[in-house]
């Protein structure tokens, strides 16, 4: 290392040093995202806000009852209530299904293969509709074959849930959360690193001196590797320890996959850093470039396999696509960065690629 | 009043010039529909399942053949070893296995009901169980088939009793997701546009002094406030028919319910949400903090609004925060009257909250204005 | 150079007693005393940081003072700091002008919200763009003016609804001499219009044109007197050497 780069590596170091309300910011602020939206994205439903018209009143139909409350799912919150009060229930949004069980009910029984119980749902939100189907049909799958004596099936399935037995879904966000958390952070500290030195005029005079493009470049980027990198940790931590999300793979893989995504985040806003005028801009285009794509694109909530195929290709771009596939897989399936030598290879590339972009394009506006 | 004229035609005055905000209103809501619209999906789609085929029966040929059939499945191929299949799983190139076990249809035929071996990608929890309650239903219609070819069974068939639901779906029959997300994402359009530009607008003010120049003028607070308020609720009332004609033009979703009501309910959310930004420039010093502030707002207000996450599958501490966010009750409303058509009175707690919450930053904002130690 | 004090009759156009602001543990302005006459340049001394600022914005009624009592045109500062804006021009370091408006709309807009009657505008729109010399740059963004126009239009405006007082705040930092020459002759012509004129500055070649002066340091007033008295006092040639003489003077150093 020589003397130049250390001097200003030195500079940058005081800069966040000095400035304990942004380093605060850098090192709490994630912490507070991951706890409080590891918590709040559930998929599952719980308490689903159920009506009730049984119109049969029978020890059977109440058994069904009792069968459909104490799974959990659905919770009662009207009874008696006329088949045709759905739309006041919808409406009003006390309920999201009304569940009728027909008069005749436990005669049906005895006369008839097939017992049909209506099920009214509020679609509107057709993911929570589909969940309710789902969740009665199968309670009433299981209370029909209780009863029967016999059984339709002519072969059996046994599913097994490999990775995550149980579905926890903070299993699914935390290595998530980690991915967009990283990206935002590391992307907005350095796109407003070099702009504020323009802004400020300070840029001028490290220009004035024999320090070379990329010596600036780098004395911009170490630090904030560092300090990213102890975000990530942090973070880890708390996905680890606090939601027990399970470690299968190397941890070293893990931080070594998580330096590089940080690279490529801090590198993303660095060319922005060298394109932007002002502060402003560079915090909206950061923003603009960073949150959309991170969070809708990239598979953090919604699988990419579902998107249009114009879609897929658009997330294949996004780093956090990437970086997802690597850390779910370390963490979850414990593969090795072997296997995932593609997704590593490509963020490897893209750093590359942005970081002499942005030193060419550094060249090219100081000069 | 006449002041207030002065503010606001300053205000547009200076809209015009910034061709930034030109586009933000124009081409934003279409970007955003775009992107959010079709990437936005809780459907199942193009999952993809790889068949171990021990068996090579009719029956295994069956299950083939049936994974090939509509669009939740996209049958990768058959593989000769489970370990093969996990390889797959491992590297995420399939998220579901089937596994037919060798004598699988011989044992079916014998009435000795075989298991079928599904290994299925756990990670993301809730796609996958979507999956499997896919292959349930995919699986069970062989079942049906084949039941008359088992001597044994078809024997049993008439002392077997079913108890089946029979589903109505209200207000969304075909369970089409676009309908839900659209109407939510004009709500974020709105709120973005309101609580960020407000913020950044008035600490902008202060930063360049001409907040201090309208403070020495005998311009009063709530004049100040509403020269402020107006032009951007005119400028959330232009991006918000752009949008509805974006979501007339690219997904055709019919809006059910009055568009009054839908103009009345926006002026109210815009002034809560206005409040909120004007709050929020009180409490920065620079428009970087402003940024950042605003930035981690917007991010609460999305992610707590139930717009993807339904807010009843929280923990209770996450759900009594979400009644201090406006967007929460307005991701509702737009929803209710898009898709349910819902009229006023059903509607009357979401007016109270929003109401509640403008009313609270609004005066707030007043105050904090008017006090002389800033 | 400067003209006498003018002798007058009327009550005093600001009245200044024990003012104090604390900011924290600070004590930013500390038990400061004075009164201004109406018609005369009344000019406040002092080094960066000294406490000037604090007291104007306290005197129009931006800021609340930590104990003391002022009136501005017999109006209190605590009680009544909406009839103080209302017959008071203020103008700050900053020029504040809306550099994306263009010079004709920031007229306008000022006029408009001091609640001018729209001929009035028109007519006092008109006037001031010849006064000013703006009239083939009405229509230009003020953001593309030299600072020295920028520095007039910003008088200009903030004497448009015609207040009898005018608080200056640092008017002319930044501003090339020539320019600051102009905008003093601009100053006396309105106090000899009978305006009182209330300005800080930290160059000390502007005393000279002031009536009286007052030098604060550390928060305090430390002097108040006519240019020449005070070079009379401490034996001085210039104000800079005055100024220099009473700061090295104050207890606190």
């Amino acid at each position: 290392m020589n003397r130049v780069l250390i001097s200003i590596l030195r500079k940058e170091f005081m800069h966040i040093w000095r400035d304990p309300q942004t380093l605060l910011i850098i090192l709490v602020w994630p912490v507070v995202m991951l706890l409080l939206f590891s918590y709040a994205i559930t998929m599952e439903m719980r308490g689903i806000p159920t009506a009730l018209c049984d119109l049969s009143e029978t020890p059977a139909s109440r058994h069904l009852v009792e069968c459909i409350t104490s799974s959990g799912f659905f919770e009662l919150v009207a009874e008696d209530v006329t088949p045709s009060a759905y739309e006041e229930l919808f409406q009003r949004q006390a309920a999201r299904c009304l569940i009728v069980i027909p008069a005749d009910y436990s005669g049906d029984f005895i006369n008839y293969q097939l017992t049909p119980v209506q099920l009214l749902i509020d679609a509107a939100d057709p993911n929570a509709a589909k969940f309710i189907q789902n969740y009665l049909g199968s309670i009433l799958w299981r209370v029909s074959s209780n009863q029967s004596n016999g059984t339709l099936l002519t072969f059996s399935l046994s599913p097994r849930f490999l990775y995550n037995p149980d579905l926890e879904s903070t299993y699914f966000f935390v290595p998530g959360l980690i991915a967009v958390i990283l990206l935002l952070i590391s992307a907005l500290l350095t796109s407003i690193a070099i702009v504020r030195e323009k802004e400020m005029g300070t840029l001028e005079q490290v220009l004035v001196s024999p320090a070379r493009g990329y010596q600036i470049i780098i004395g911009k980027v170490v630090p904030y590797i560092i300090l990213g990198f102890i975000d990530g940790v942090i973070v880890l931590a708390v996905g680890v320890y606090w939601f027990d999300v399970p470690l299968r793979g190397e941890l070293w893989q893990v931080l070594l996959a998580m330096l590089l995504y940080i690279s490529t985040g801090l590198s993303f806003g660095l060319l922005i850093s060298t394109v932007a005028r002002s502060q402003q801009t560079a915090m909206m285009l950061a923003l603009m470039a960073t949150i959309l794509p991170t969070i809708m694109l990239s598979g953090f909530i919604f699988p990419v396999e579902s998107m249009p195929l114009l879609f897929q290709w658009v997330s294949k771009i996004v780093p956090a696509t990437h970086f997802l596939d690597i850390i779910r897989g370390i963490m979850l399936k414990g593969v090795g960065l072997g296997l995932l030598w593609q997704q590593t290879l490509y963020l490897v590339l893209l750093t590359l690629f942005l970081l002499i972009v942005s030193i060419y394009k550094f060249k090219t506006v100081t000069e | 009043m006449r002041r207030v004229f002065y503010l606001v035609q300053k205000e547009f005055r200076q809209i015009r010039r910034e061709k930034a905000y030109i586009a933000i209103i124009f081409l934003m809501p279409f970007v955003q529909l775009v992107i959010l619209g079709y990437a936005i999906t809780t459907d199942v789609r193009n999952v993809g399942v790889v068949v171990v085929d021990q068996d090579h029966s009719r029956y295994s040929r069956a299950i083939l053949a049936s994974l090939e059939t509509g669009e939740t499945f996209q049958l990768l191929g058959t593989v000769p070893t489970e370990r093969a299949a996990r390889r797959l799983l491992d590297r995420g190139k399939a998220v579901v296995a089937v596994i037919v076990p060798h004598g699988f249809g011989q044992n079916l035929l014998r009435g000795e009901q075989p298991a079928l071996q599904l290994l299925l990608d756990g990670v993301d929890g809730n796609s996958s169980g979507v999956a499997l309650g896919y292959l349930q239903g995919l699986l069970a219609g062989l079942q049906l088939e084949w039941v008359r070819e088992v001597p044994e069974l078809a024997r049993q068939i008439q002392s077997i009793h079913l108890i089946v639901p029979e589903p109505r779906l209200w207000y969304n029959e075909n369970l089409v997701s676009v309908n839900h997300i659209v109407p939510g994402i004009l709500a974020v359009l709105l709120t973005m546009i309101t609580l960020f530009l407000t913020a950044m607008n008035i600490v902008r003010e202060r930063e360049i002094g001409t907040m201090e120049q309208l403070q020495v003028t005998p311009i009063r607070g709530w004049e100040l406030i509403l020269g402020k308020v107006l032009p951007f609720v005119l400028l959330g009332f232009l991006l918000l028919n752009v949008g509805i004609l974006a979501v007339q033009l690219i997904f055709a979703i019919p809006m059910q319910g009055s568009l009054l009501l839908l103009y009345l309910m926006s002026l109210l959310f815009m002034l809560s949400t206005l409040g909120l930004g004007i709050l929020i420039s009180t409490l920065a010093h620079t428009q970087q903090q402003a940024m950042f502030i605003a930035w981690f707002f917007s991010i609460f207000t999305i992610l707590l609004s139930g717009f993807f996450i339904p807010i009843e599958n929280m923990p209770d501490v996450i759900q009594y925060l979400t009644y201090s966010n406006p967007l929460r009750y307005f991701m509702t409303v737009i929803r209710a009257i898009y898709q349910k058509g819902s009229e006023l009175p059903v509607l009357l707690d979401e007016v109270a909250g929003m109401a509640l919450i403008a009313g609270i930053t609004i005066s707030t904002a007043v105050i904090r204005l008017r006090k002389r130690n800033v | 150079m400067s003209d006498p004090v003018p002798v007058t009759t009327l009550p005093p156009a600001v009245v200044v007693d024990r003012l104090t602001r604390n900011f924290g543990t600070f004590t930013a302005v500390d038990q400061v005393s004075f009164n201004v006459s109406p018609g005369e340049i009344f000019g406040f001394l002092g080094a960066n940081g000294a406490g000037k600022t604090t007291t104007i914005r306290m005197l129009c009624g931006l800021l609340l003072p930590t104990s003391g009592n002022a009136t501005v045109h017999g109006n209190d500062i605590y009680t009544q700091p909406n009839r103080i804006k209302a017959c008071i021009g203020y103008m700050s370091q900053r020029f504040s002008l809306y550099e994306d408006l263009t010079v004709r709309e920031n007229i306008q807009f000022y006029g408009g919200i001091y609640g001018l009657r729209r001929e009035t505008i028109m007519q006092k729109t008109t006037e001031l763009l010849q006064e000013l010399d703006l009239v083939d740059k009405a229509d230009q963004l003020t953001g593309a003016l030299p600072l020295g126009w920028k520095q007039r239009l910003a008088l200009s405006t903030s004497l448009l609804h015609d207040p009898p007082l005018l608080f200056l705040d640092e008017p002319t930092s930044g501003v090339d001499p020539q320019s600051r020459r102009r905008f003093w002759l601009l100053i006396h012509r309105l106090a000899a219009e009978g305006k009182t004129i209330f300005v800080t500055t930290h160059y000390m070649d502007e005393a000279e044109y002031c009536h009286r002066i007052s030098i604060m340091a550390q928060g305090r007033l430390v002097e108040l007197d006519t240019p020449s008295a005070l070079r009379d006092k401490y034996d001085c040639d210039t104000m800079q050497e005055v100024f220099l003489r009473t700061v090295s003077g104050s207890p606190s150093l």
